[in-house]
């Protein structure tokens, strides 16, 4: 009699085998008294692996897991992949990029209006949009950076949304009234404490929600 | 052909064991939502649902004590509140979790045992054929299950618990699918002469 079949049974135990080697096992198989009962106990294996119960742990869990959320000290946790950075900004950082932002706005505004034979209203339009005064609230200016992008996905939002699950727009139409609360509240804050570092951060953190939730929606499968 | 529908035509009529439970409903749709909108309410009901299949995958793969699977299943859920931007709604809910779970427990293991090889037959079952038999009734499956050596173990959990593909768990693991077939069946093996004690 040829050797046993050894991991030529599992293959075939999950029929992933060529057509010859199929033919190859049947016919030792049939001869074969000791594959055959090695066949059965792997079969019985792989059901009981198939209906294995989940056991919840003996403790919950889930204080360890709520104190965590919003800890900065994560480096514990084994990352798949760089993290995204999220910037904070200091009031004079911000303050510098709004004066960058204006020279850069400001030079794109005067090339456009000394660019007498093709003017162009929308450019201009555009350009003037872009212009933040120095002395702008934090507000103003952490805000900024996320009107266009969010602007633009909201835009592709309502373009796709007859077509995207109901109940799937409804709570993300929930989740954006909840975020747009959270970001009035941040504003409203900011507007009488300018200078908070904190409310500076929950501000942009509501924002950065705010787009991720508005990209996750511009992705979402429509229905056929 | 996936190994779900081979699974089918082996004549084992179970349904493919990574889908099982992982359906996902309105209401878990919703709470995802909200969760990735920083609501940790909707959180916490996320990891009451999934808590118990996050908690069996982990102590079957990582084969640790309950202290170690613990803090292992504690660190998926803190990385699934933090990734859960990136969950694109693409695939449930449940199976995004599940290969979270799967890459942390290898990238850990990776880390706290680098220069060990997977493979290696330390814990394995003592299977020689002088064994002196005992009278003890034969182990539970899930007890067999943590005696396997590590590699054959997390391959064994995943293809035949999980329902991963060879080529998707050769993939996660850094082996050939070859390797993975072989140590699938020493697996099996390992377990079925177990149980037959």
């Amino acid at each position: 009699m040829s050797e046993h079949l050894n991991e030529l049974l599992s293959s075939y135990l999950d029929e992933d085998v060529t057509a010859l080697e199929r033919m190859r096992v049947e016919s030792h198989l049939a001869r074969c008294e000791q594959c055959r009962a090695d066949l059965e106990g792997l079969r019985r294996v792989v059901r009981r692996a198939a209906t294995l119960d989940d056991r919840p742990p003996q403790n919950d869990l889930w204080a360890g897991i709520e104190s965590r959320l919003h800890s900065p000290d994560t480096s514990d946790v084994v990352p798949f992949a760089p993290r995204r950075r999220r910037f904070v900004f200091t009031m004079p950082q911000l303050a510098a990029a709004a004066a960058v932002l204006v020279a850069v706005s400001a030079g794109g505004a005067s090339l456009l209006m000394h660019n007498a034979a093709t003017p162009t209203t929308a450019a201009t339009t555009d350009a003037r949009a872009t212009v933040i005064p120095a002395n702008a609230s934090p507000e103003v200016l952490i805000s900024a950076g996320y009107d266009a992008p969010i602007k633009e996905l909201q835009q592709t939002l309502a373009q796709r949304r007859n077509r995207l699950d109901t109940s799937t727009v409804r709570v993300i139409e929930q989740s954006l009234t909840v975020i747009d609360a959270a970001i009035r509240q941040a504003k409203a804050a900011l507007a009488k404490d300018p200078d908070n570092l904190y409310l500076n951060g929950h501000l942009q953190r509501a924002l950065d929600r705010k787009l991720d939730l508005l990209r996750q929606a511009a992705t979402l499968p429509v229905v056929s | 052909m996936t190994a779900a529908v081979s699974r089918m035509e082996a004549g084992l009529n179970l349904p493919p064991p990574g889908t099982r439970d992982l359906a996902q409903g309105d209401s878990e749709r919703a709470d995802v939502a909200l969760a990735a909108a920083g609501d940790e309410r909707a959180f916490e009901r996320l990891y009451r649902q999934h808590v118990p299949r996050i908690h069996s995958l982990v102590r079957r793969m990582a084969g640790g004590g309950e202290t170690e699977t613990d803090e292992l299943v504690q660190d998926v859920f803190v990385r699934a509140w933090q990734r859960l931007s990136t969950f694109r709604g693409e695939a449930a809910f449940g199976t995004w979790l599940h290969r979270l779970a799967v890459n942390l427990v290898l990238n850990a293991q990776k880390s706290s045992a680098r220069g060990r090889k997977l493979f290696d037959d330390d814990s394995a079952i003592d299977l020689s054929p002088g064994r002196r038999e005992t009278p003890e009734i034969a182990m539970d499956l899930e007890d067999a299950l943590g005696k396997l050596p590590k590699g054959a173990r997390q391959i064994f959990v995943l293809h035949d618990v999980e329902g991963f593909l060879h080529e998707e768990i050769a993939e996660m693991l850094g082996v050939a699918t070859g390797t993975s077939k072989a140590q699938l069946h020493r697996a099996r093996m390992l377990m079925k002469r177990h149980l037959e004690r």
